[in-house]
């Protein structure tokens, strides 16, 4: 596939963020479950937020824009998965070791350096996700690296931190949480800003999955493992997009978002050519008051107001494609939500599909002002909310004539592009957390660095263990490698026959329907030990494999009550005695033929051969 | 605090706390501001605050080449500002209620310091009004800063000087007077005003914080808000305390300020009525309501005429002592050797010491019958804290009784603690003793109903 764009010439900036759950017994700072639970929640508590100074004291344009929005958030708790630390309710526990640990694994694999202390710091969340308002997070190692091909990747850091709370999908008025796996450990990984395109970043965050994974200590399924991209061209904007279900399509949003940030420099060329501006929030409530718009009238009969605003010289500008679904008025409109609103109206739009007659329209424009060029927006709501999101609205406008604002973005579900969420975070939302100790790393550092992983030497271990490489690498990407890992140390097995199992006989039995996942590891580890001590012949392990999730029996039952045992020795000699006179082949089809899945076919021919 | 070693060596290079330094450490290079270092944790460690807002910890120890120099003067800007000040409070909604906002310290008024490292306590209470404007459009607010002390360092001194302020303010025109206080003591201290101030002219709310205001999840917020409202319009003109009613953020609950007692170490909903109800509850909204058996309001005529005063004699000479199994009943000889005047204790049960027990060093009888005789007022409270006490039940009760302990009603400890030593300051001590059984404040109520218990 040949790219988009000239990522060079564009001056493509990329770096990732890859966020994983650790799994661990207990969460990062108190003694609540890690798992998920299983079982509802079990009471509801609210909480209301506000931006703080950080510790320097100035506020943070992220945070304040959210906590401006005053909103009341639900938060969902869980019996065994939920404490008083997780609502800001109790001062946090010292901090959970064993994740740590796992931690500074992660930090060691990736060639990382570890500051000599670690500080607990607390990050400002004002969207609510977090009950406290805050997220705590450990700078836990700088300076590292990983390889793709022949290109490093620098990891300029590392963090430990709490996992947020989970959203629920839209209840009424506020916004609910599920706070189950607040708190959770989560590693955050960080790439420098060098991924050359977006193929490039697929890669780098397939790479640290691996590595993740490889490390046995990471939480598995949906949500445990997310990536943040930030992205840039030269003149656009430092963009950072969340919310990547898989990695399936993240080249391809990455490459929307080079083309929304060329369609907004666009934009603004034209912009700067027409001598474009913002103007100011006008009432344009009286022209509204026997509205046949059904949007506006139900605003107005609850006292709400209409408010207009012109736009010089952005006529067609508005309703500008600018991607997939995109125009430059549903970015105004995202920013306008922020205070509230459903969204605007604007004159690039047919406004007859609200019911605003000619008329109306008209009005507005005489009201405004406008030119041939010029271009309006509308927004009816409550005063208040009406006010501000106007504002919000206005400031989006203005901002396309310099280019391209910096945000937090994201995917849109089914789309291949990205929508608004808040300005992008600076660094003035982290303060330190002082009811946590500062952690002397220095102690736990040999044994991390002990447990290091190497993607390339397990790839070797495996190819040399399994010997095709294509069946090696299928393993090191596979969701059963630690299971093979397992099975290969403790049954004696080959690891082509581990291999054989767990990839192809697996997927050769969820295609007949049968689940492989019922059969425990014991009853995989009893199979390769009889295969490996010549006790079972490898069509007996695949046909008794394939029984159990039915018949419910354990290994050995299944084996006795369909006489499988293997015929080997001074047994199969009589039986090849008793074809004598037969040529080899006769007798090898005679044998075979009645005692298919009890004689190993190698051993036979061999026999037959010495006998020759 | 950093160690002399790395002091000196900052010193040496002109560095102070703030400024922006390159730090290079065994071969990595740290650029950033430097940190103070909290009371935890090894002084030779250096932290520094890199340009993505983390903290790290560079260790100084050994002989491991570290090389440190200073890029730029310490640049921390204070989210507070004069101007930020007047603008809020221009904010005042015109006609508005009075309320004076007395600020003595605690939580609610404290800040993490990033230039000393410590926890510190406002000096300017307008700050408490930067971090929360919308007090101005709820009362036209004078913030006035009595003092800066941790709820544990409070004394009567202090409640001395609080309720003059209070009285001051009522007399000077306030609607309500709103009291922010470290949540430790608060309880005696709305105690200890419940007692002093006399005829006061509307609500004394005392509030606070469990959670610190530099999190965007501090209570302090809401009690805040909360406590201004009923100041400004509550009716019923008693002292109390106003915390939240249960965790979440939806009302506060106003206390007796005789009846309340914190609960819980770090909940925000500590606060509780022990043997009462809330009087009323306030919700964010300024909605107040009132519980069923609260009829005292004043009428404006009334207030007019009115002068408040503070009654703030008060005997320190007070002491708060538990009977528990294996106590040692000489505590009382102690005091009373001590020259205290009276001795409130926490008894078991229905309000019970050790009196009946063959083991003599453990037995109290004849130390009580012994201070009782020489004039120290001896009052019986429950470690039970819920319900009420009772010297005809068992016979222990009745020989502390007939020994000259005064049983205290339902009467919380703290309280009783509180109340005698007023007494003991203002009147002698056989009218104490006849007065502690005696509700004059609220601390005693002859009913106990049904739903007041947890």
């Amino acid at each position: 596939m040949s790219d988009a764009h000239d990522y060079a010439a564009l001056g493509f900036k990329c770096g990732l963020e890859i966020h994983q759950r650790l799994a661990t017994m207990e969460k990062l700072f108190c003694s609540c479950s890690a798992a998920l639970p299983e079982d509802a929640h079990v009471i509801d508590i609210t909480r209301r937020q506000r931006a703080v100074a950080g510790e320097t004291g100035m506020l943070d344009a992220s945070t304040s824009f959210e906590s401006r929005r005053g909103r009341l958030f639900t938060y969902e708790l869980f019996r065994r998965s939920t404490c008083l630390v997780d609502i800001d309710e109790e001062p946090p526990h010292p901090l959970n070791h064993e994740a740590l640990g796992i931690a500074l694994k992660i930090a060691a694999s990736l060639n990382a350096k570890v500051p000599d202390e670690l500080e607990v710091m607390r990050k400002e969340v004002v969207d609510g996700s977090d009950p406290s308002s805050f997220q705590r997070s450990i700078l836990c190692g700088y300076s590292g690296s990983i390889a793709i091909g022949e290109k490093r990747i620098g990891i300029p850091s590392i963090f430990l931190e709490e996992e947020s709370s989970g959203i629920e999908p839209k209840a009424g008025d506020g916004v609910r949480y599920n706070v189950s796996r607040l708190g959770i450990p989560l590693i955050e990984i960080d790439t420098d800003p060098v991924i050359s395109s977006p193929k490039e970043a697929k890669e780098v965050a397939m790479q640290l999955g691996l590595l993740l994974r490889l490390t046995g200590n990471v939480q598995r399924g949906i949500g445990s493992i997310r990536q943040d991209v930030n992205v840039s061209i030269k003149g656009g904007a430092r963009i950072e997009i969340k919310g990547f279900q898989d990695l399936e399509n993240m080249d391809k949003i990455i490459e929307a978002e080079v083309s929304r940030q060329l369609a907004l420099l666009d934009i603004r060329k034209e912009l700067l050519a027409r001598h474009a501006s913002v103007g100011n929030a006008v009432d344009a409530t009286g022209i509204f008051l026997k509205t046949g718009s059904r949007l506006i009238k139900q605003q107005l009969e609850r006292h709400g107001i209409v408010l207009a605003a012109r736009l010089t010289g952005f006529k067609g500008v508005i309703g500008r494609s600018i991607g997939d679904n995109r125009r430059l008025g549903s970015e105004i409109s995202d920013y306008a939500n922020g205070a509230g609103v459903r969204g605007i109206l604007h004159s690039d739009e047919d406004l007859s599909a609200y019911q605003i007659s000619m008329d109306e329209a008209g009005a507005v424009a005489r009201l405004l002002g406008l030119n041939a060029d010029d271009a309006f927006i509308l927004i009816s709501e409550e005063r208040g909310r009406c006010e501000r999101a106007m504002q919000l609205a206005l400031q989006r406008a203005d901002a396309a004539l310099s280019g391209v604002p910096e945000e937090t973005r994201a995917v849109a579900p089914g789309l291949f592009s990205t929508r608004f969420m808040r300005p992008l975070p600076g660094g003035s939302r982290m303060y330190p957390e002082t009811d946590v100790l500062p952690i002397d790393a220095r102690p736990m550092l040999e044994s991390a660095f002990k447990e290091k992983i190497s993607i390339e030497a397990i790839t070797a271990k495996l190819y040399s263990e399994i010997g095709t490489p294509q069946l090696a690498e299928q393993m090191l990407w596979s969701r059963e490698l630690q299971l093979y890992t397992e099975l290969k140390l403790r049954s004696g097995a080959d690891g082509r026959i581990i291999a054989v199992l767990l990839l192809e006989r697996f997927t050769e039995m969820k295609r007949k329907g049968i689940d492989p996942s019922s059969i425990g590891r014991d009853a995989l580890l009893r199979l390769l030990r009889l295969y490996s001590e010549k006790e079972i012949t490898r069509p007996a392990m695949f046909g008794i494999l394939e029984s159990l999730p039915k018949s419910g029996r354990d290994v050995d039952a299944e084996l006795d009550s369909r006489h499988l045992r293997r015929i080997n020795g001074k047994e199969l000699k009589r039986l090849v005695e008793m074809q004598k006179g037969h040529g080899a082949e006769k007798a090898f089809d005679e044998i075979m033929g009645v005692h298919r899945l009890t004689v190993d076919a190698e051993e036979l021919r061999a026999m037959l051969k010495t006998d020759a | 605090m950093y160690s002399e070693k790395v002091s000196s060596l900052l010193a040496r290079k002109g560095i102070k706390i703030g400024d922006r330094i390159r730090l290079n450490a065994r071969g990595s290079m740290f650029e950033g501001r430097l940190m103070p270092r909290p009371d935890a944790g090894s002084g030779d460690v250096i932290i520094i605050k890199l340009d993505n807002g983390y903290n790290v910890g560079i260790g100084m120890e050994g002989d491991a080449p570290v090389a440190i120099d200073k890029l730029q003067d310490s640049v921390i800007t204070t989210s507070f500002s004069n101007a930020s000040a007047s603008r809020s409070a221009k904010n005042i909604a015109a006609n508005s209620a009075k309320v004076e906002l007395l600020y003595t310290g605690g939580t609610i008024g404290s800040k993490v310091d990033y230039v000393t490292g410590g926890v510190y306590m406002l000096t300017k209470p307008e700050e408490l009004m930067y971090e929360v404007p919308e007090l101005g459009s709820i009362a036209s607010i004078n913030v006035r800063h009595l003092m800066s002390v941790a709820s544990e360092d409070i004394s009567y001194r202090e409640w001395q000087a609080i309720a003059r302020n209070v009285a001051d303010a009522f007399n000077c025109g306030a609607r309500g007077v709103v009291i922010t206080h470290g949540t430790d003591t608060m309880h005696y201290t709305s105690a200890a005003l419940s007692f002093m101030l006399k005829d006061l002219k509307g609500p004394v709310v005392i509030t606070g914080a469990q959670r610190s205001s530099d999190r965007g999840s501090s209570d302090g917020f809401m009690n805040l808000i909360c406590s201004v409202h009923f100041a400004a319009r509550g009716t019923i003109p008693e002292v109390g305390i106003c915390m939240h009613g249960d965790t979440s953020d939806e009302y506060c609950n106003f206390i007796r300020g005789t009846k309340a007692r914190k609960m819980h170490t770090s909940r925000r909903d500590a606060f509780r009525p022990v043997n009462s109800t809330p009087l009323a509850r306030i919700g964010t909204d300024g909605s107040i309501a009132y519980s069923n058996d609260v009829t005292v309001q004043n009428n404006a005529k009334d207030i007019k005429d009115m002068k408040t005063t503070a009654k703030e004699a008060f005997e320190p000479k007070v002491a708060l002592v538990k009977a528990h199994p294996d106590s040692d009943p000489d505590i009382i000889r102690y005091y009373s050797g001590k020259g205290y005047r009276g001795i409130i204790i926490e008894g078991t049960g229905l309000g019970h010491a050790p009196v009946s027990t063959p083991h003599k060093e453990y037995n109290w009888l004849e130390n009580i019958k012994q201070a009782a005789g020489s004039g120290v007022v001896i009052g019986i409270t429950s470690q039970c804290l819920y319900g009420r006490v009772d010297s005809s039940v068992y016979r222990n009760a009745r020989l502390m009784a007939d020994a000259g302990a005064v049983y205290c009603e339902d009467m919380l400890p703290e309280v009783a603690y509180v109340k005698l030593g007023f007494l003991l300051g203002n009147y002698g001590s056989e009218e104490a003793a006849k007065l502690l059984p005696v509700n004059i404040a609220g601390e005693i109520t002859k009913r106990s109903e049904v739903d007041w218990f947890v």
